[in-house]
């Protein structure tokens, strides 16, 4: 039986980590002060959306949960797991009810990304990086998932130009070591072999913040990050 | 004798002129800014049979360009403040007019188009005055500003299919088409640039600009990136970069994009066209568009946009 | 044209007076350097585009000039109408020049020498005329330019006035004109880089032989009449024909009842690759002028002029660049003049002949007396160092071909004239054009000095600011 040599790549990297080292990197993003209020959106011009959310929906530059926890923070490691292979699964975003599902994509460099049109409207997908190619796209109801790369670590924003109030981020990594911070705020980076490593929490409003940490064997090391909140 | 004498006197003055004024000279004012990047990259152009060379556009660039888009590129000038739309920002190498799909660097000869075409609703000149040699460089010299230019090839350039006859149902389904594909979000039921969302609409710079507005112009409007109907075929096929305005190549057939190209044409009321010919001659109104097969029902929203045109 | 009376020096210390000069010079460069930003020369300021895109050196035009002065003062861009500038704009430009100079002449009449002829030479301050230019559009496609201009004493007149209707049925060959304007050459006097009073002007432009009578004739003055006028979209061919009344731009038709010249002009760009855009082209002036008039009380009366002689101006014009610093213009003139003018008939209204020379029933002209001809040309070389500091030549040489009067000294009337000199300009924007402006002059018209008859040359040095706002 001939076994392709990526086909092999793939499995040793994948469960290589997973048995042979246990290194994990956990903790919770929290924010100190109070967040700036998010606004409820009107979607009064897009009829067929504003029908799918029976309150309104709000912005969500600042998702928060209790006891102070800080959403939609990606975790990563950004210097000391270099770590080229592209996941070979695509990541999904989707639009609902003129919102984007997940509020926060993260990706690899050069993995794929799929588009959904969920809606009964046109959306177009405008998103605005600087380092990678800004490109923009019609994808009207019913038409198929659009697939895309970026090949360059960015964090970009992504917006629908037709309805302004759709406000996405896409986070390309060049890493698979990566949390986002659900209501729990938690997040864990398992399976890291010994090492000095660079944590960095991201937010789209609160900019970044690092820690280094050094796992030498199979253990935990609990790291926590506090965002300041801006007040505007 | 005498007359010597008179031009020996003349030397002298002019001689005294010039060291008192050379050394003020020598010190720049503060309005002519730092002079292009250096040292220049040897960046070429090719268009067609001409190869241009950025090096030899820098002087002119400073003439002719830089006042808007800057000694650096950056689509910062001193004019820049006072102009809506704002200069093109060359380090981002973005372009509106391209025939490339989107995303992607445009082909030398879309830059050199665009430079000879200039881009109405802007300050942008129509620059067809040099020679096609002139021409290039300034496209080679545009190309120095972004590292892109030299990591990223040009896209492809898009096929344009030959054009189907102008018919009333082409016009009809054209707009069954402005319809289903929300263009009338932004450019309007009319495509006078009123639709809901165009108040709001931002470049990629967070400027506020506005949809086009096709009712706007007699017979001599162009459009942003050219005046015929394959250049109008372009513009929604790669989208407008840097702009709001998508790509519709992923949702769109190529015999659908005419009709919707002939549809737009009937919305340049005041212009001479074919188009508006065959709608006149169709009684001056465009009929429902009838479903032929299993394309997806747009009738509902078609409806909609027809109580606001006509 | 720019000069006047001159301010008397004593002439003896011109050093110390240049080293003063120079100095204030400095104080103005760096106070007008710092406020210039506030300035606005109404069409930089209306399209936000430098001098440099308009201006091969401010205010020589280049090709994208004079596209846009072709298209009527439009770039053809949506903006071109008056409803889309602030409503506070105002079309206006002011151009004065101060200038000190240096003039000398080689012989003036004088009651103190025995040849009754002395050198004399002059220095002091001066100042240009003072030029009002306002222009550009009233509605698309319909454009106006009026330029009231002074004299350095403030007396004015209307330099231009006129309105033209563009672009008629979306042609760019369909442009009219009337008013008063300057006649179609795309080398320009108005434009002209030199400055000074014996090289400011361009000697074809005026050039009149010794003794003729003709009242027009020049080329170089704006003139009151209609045009028609065609150019190509990108402008590389243009046409333009013109017919006005042979009054030499002065209004209220002081000369003749029915007497019109007309002035065609035609040229043609192309393309030369790394050399730049080249232009040729041609122009020719064909006109009448009256001889006769109606007298009262021996005095003729203006506007009754009869008898109209005929006169014509032809000639080449080119423009060439030689990559994007060096441009080199080329004129050239042969001129002919009726013999009746070349005796002196003809302007007896203003008093260039005697008022016995009316070309009345029964007059005749001295015997052998022939059409006055000449030729002539001039070529002017600028070279952009940078789009701030250009240095410019003129050299420029006319030559009679044939006296009308027998036994005349064939040369009588020839002018040499030489000019070089450079144009800073300390900052480049669209708000104002300011020139610090050098040059130095020489011009020889042979047997033209006021008592001897012998050649008159004269020189100048000029050290000034040219600006407009």
């Amino acid at each position: 039986m001939r076994v392709s040599k990526p086909c092999i790549a793939v499995l040793v990297a994948t469960l290589c980590p997973a048995l042979m080292f246990g290194g994990t990197i956990s903790g919770k993003v929290t924010y100190t002060g109070t967040p700036v209020k998010q606004k409820p959106i009107d979607m009064g011009k897009e009829p067929s959306c504003a029908k799918q959310h029976a309150t309104p929906i709000t912005t969500e530059t600042v998702v928060t949960g209790a006891n102070n926890v800080l959403e939609n923070v990606v975790v990563y490691i950004s210097a000391g797991a270099d770590d080229t292979t592209v996941p070979s699964q695509a990541v999904t975003f989707t639009q609902k009810g003129c919102q984007y599902i997940p509020h926060v994509v993260v990706l690899h460099t050069g993995q794929e990304l799929q588009v959904v049109n969920a809606d009964q409207t046109s959306h177009n997908i405008h998103p605005m990086p600087t380092v990678n190619r800004e490109w923009n796209k019609s994808q009207p109801p019913g038409s198929p998932n659009l697939s895309e790369k970026f090949d360059q670590p960015e964090f970009i924003k992504v917006k629908c130009n037709i309805h302004p109030w759709m406000a996405g981020r896409f986070a390309v990594l060049k890493t698979s070591h990566y949390s986002i911070t659900g209501d729990s705020g938690g997040f864990s980076l398992p399976n890291l072999p010994p090492g000095k490593y660079t944590i960095t929490a991201w937010h789209e409003d609160y900019g970044t913040q690092t820690q280094d940490v050094t796992i030498t064997g199979n253990e935990t090391k609990s790291i926590d990050f506090s965002f300041k909140a801006k007040a505007y | 004798m005498n007359k010597h004498m008179q031009f020996r006197m003349g030397f002298l003055y002019l001689a005294l002129a010039a060291l008192c004024a050379f050394p003020v000279a020598a010190q720049d004012a503060p309005d002519v800014g730092p002079h292009p990047p250096q040292p220049m990259k040897p960046m070429e152009s090719h268009i067609g049979k001409v190869t241009g060379h950025a090096k030899d556009a820098k002087m002119n660039y400073r003439r002719y360009c830089a006042g808007c888009h800057g000694d650096q590129g950056d689509g910062n000038g001193e004019n820049a403040v006072w102009l809506d739309p704002k200069p093109r920002d060359f380090t981002m190498a973005t372009f509106k007019c391209r025939s490339t799909v989107t995303g992607t660097l445009p082909t030398d000869e879309d830059l050199f188009d665009t430079i000879g075409r200039g881009l109405t609703n802007s300050n942008m000149p129509i620059w067809n005055t040099f020679s096609d040699q002139q021409r290039a460089d300034f496209v080679a010299y545009i190309k120095t500003f972004s590292p892109r230019w030299e990591k990223e090839k040009a896209g492809d350039p898009i096929k344009i299919p030959a054009e189907p006859p102008v018919t009333i149902e082409s016009i009809s389904h054209g707009k069954a088409l402005f319809t289903k594909l929300e263009c009338w979000k932004c450019h309007g039921p009319q495509g006078k640039g009123d639709g809901p969302s165009a108040a709001t609409l931002t470049d990629s710079k967070d400027q506020p600009i506005r949809p086009y507005n096709f009712a706007g112009g007699g017979d001599d409007s162009r459009l942003k990136c050219g005046s015929t109907n394959s250049e109008v075929y372009k513009i929604f096929i790669t989208g407008v970069d840097g702009t709001p305005m998508p790509s519709f190549a992923d949702v769109i057939q190529p015999n659908d994009a005419w009709d919707l190209v002939h549809f737009l044409r009937t919305l340049q009321v005041t212009r001479h066209s074919k188009e508006n010919d065959v709608l006149k001659a169709a009684g001056g109104k465009i009929p429902a568009y009838v479903e032929k097969q299993s394309e997806a029902p747009a009738s509902q929203s078609e409806n909609k946009a027809a109580g606001g045109g006509n | 044209m720019r000069m006047g009376t001159q301010s008397r020096f004593g002439g003896k210390l011109p050093c110390v007076q240049f080293l003063a000069t120079a100095a204030l010079g400095v104080v103005f460069l760096i106070l007008s350097s710092s406020q210039a930003a506030n300035a606005l020369p109404a069409f930089a300021r209306k399209y936000g585009l430098r001098c440099s895109a308009c201006h091969e050196s401010w205010p020589m035009l280049n090709y994208f000039g004079q596209k846009f002065k072709d298209n009527g003062y439009q770039l053809m861009n949506d903006r071109d109408a008056p409803i889309w500038q602030n409503a506070s704009y105002w079309p206006i430009t002011l151009r004065i020049t101060p200038f000190w100079s240096r003039e000398s002449v080689n012989k003036v009449a004088v009651d103190n020498t025995a040849t009754g002829e002395a050198k004399m030479t002059t220095t002091g301050f001066n100042l240009g005329g003072l030029d009002i230019l306002t222009g550009g559009t009233l509605e698309k496609n319909i454009t106006f330019l009026l330029v009231p201009s002074s004299d350095e004493n403030g007396a004015f007149h209307f330099e231009s006035a006129n309105v033209r209707f563009d672009n008629l049925f979306h042609s760019p060959w369909l442009n009219v004109k009337m008013g008063k304007f300057e006649l179609d050459s795309f080398i320009s006097e108005k434009r002209s880089l030199t400055l000074s009073a014996s090289g400011g002007g361009y000697q074809l432009f005026h050039f009149i032989p010794v003794g003729d009578g003709n009242i027009f004739g020049q080329v170089g003055d704006n003139q009151l009449g209609a045009e028609w006028m065609g150019h190509s979209y990108n402008d590389r061919t243009r046409l333009s024909a013109a017919v006005f009344s042979s009054t030499d731009g002065s209004p209220d038709v002081p000369y003749g009842q029915n007497s019109y010249t007309a002035f065609f002009a035609g040229s043609q760009a192309f393309g030369a690759g790394k050399l730049g855009v080249q232009r040729i082209g041609g122009y020719a002036m064909f006109g009448v002028a009256p001889t006769t008039y109606l007298t009262s009380d021996g005095v003729p009366i203006p506007g009754s002029g009869i008898g109209n002689k005929s006169f014509s101006r032809i000639g080449f014009e080119g423009l060439f660049y030689l990559g994007p610093k060096l441009d080199v213009q080329v004129f050239t003139q042969h001129g002919s003049d009726n013999a009746w003018f070349g005796a002196c008939y003809g302007d007896i209204i203003s008093g260039t002949c005697d008022p016995a020379n009316n070309n009345t029933n029964g007059a005749t002209l001295p015997t052998g007396t022939r059409n006055p001809t000449w030729n002539g040309a001039f070529v002017e070389t600028h070279y952009v160092w940078n789009p701030q500091f250009t240095i410019f030549q003129r050299s420029e040489w006319v030559r009679m071909s044939q006296q009308a009067i027998p036994g005349t000294p064939s040369n009588l009337g020839d002018i040499d004239n030489y000019v070089f000199g450079y144009r800073y300009n300390p900052f480049m924007t669209s708000r104002a054009g300011f020139a610090f402006h050098n040059e130095y002059s020489w011009i020889r018209q042979r047997g033209t000095s006021p008592v001897t008859g012998t050649d008159l040359s004269t020189n100048s040095v000029m050290l000034g600011f040219d600006f407009d706002f």
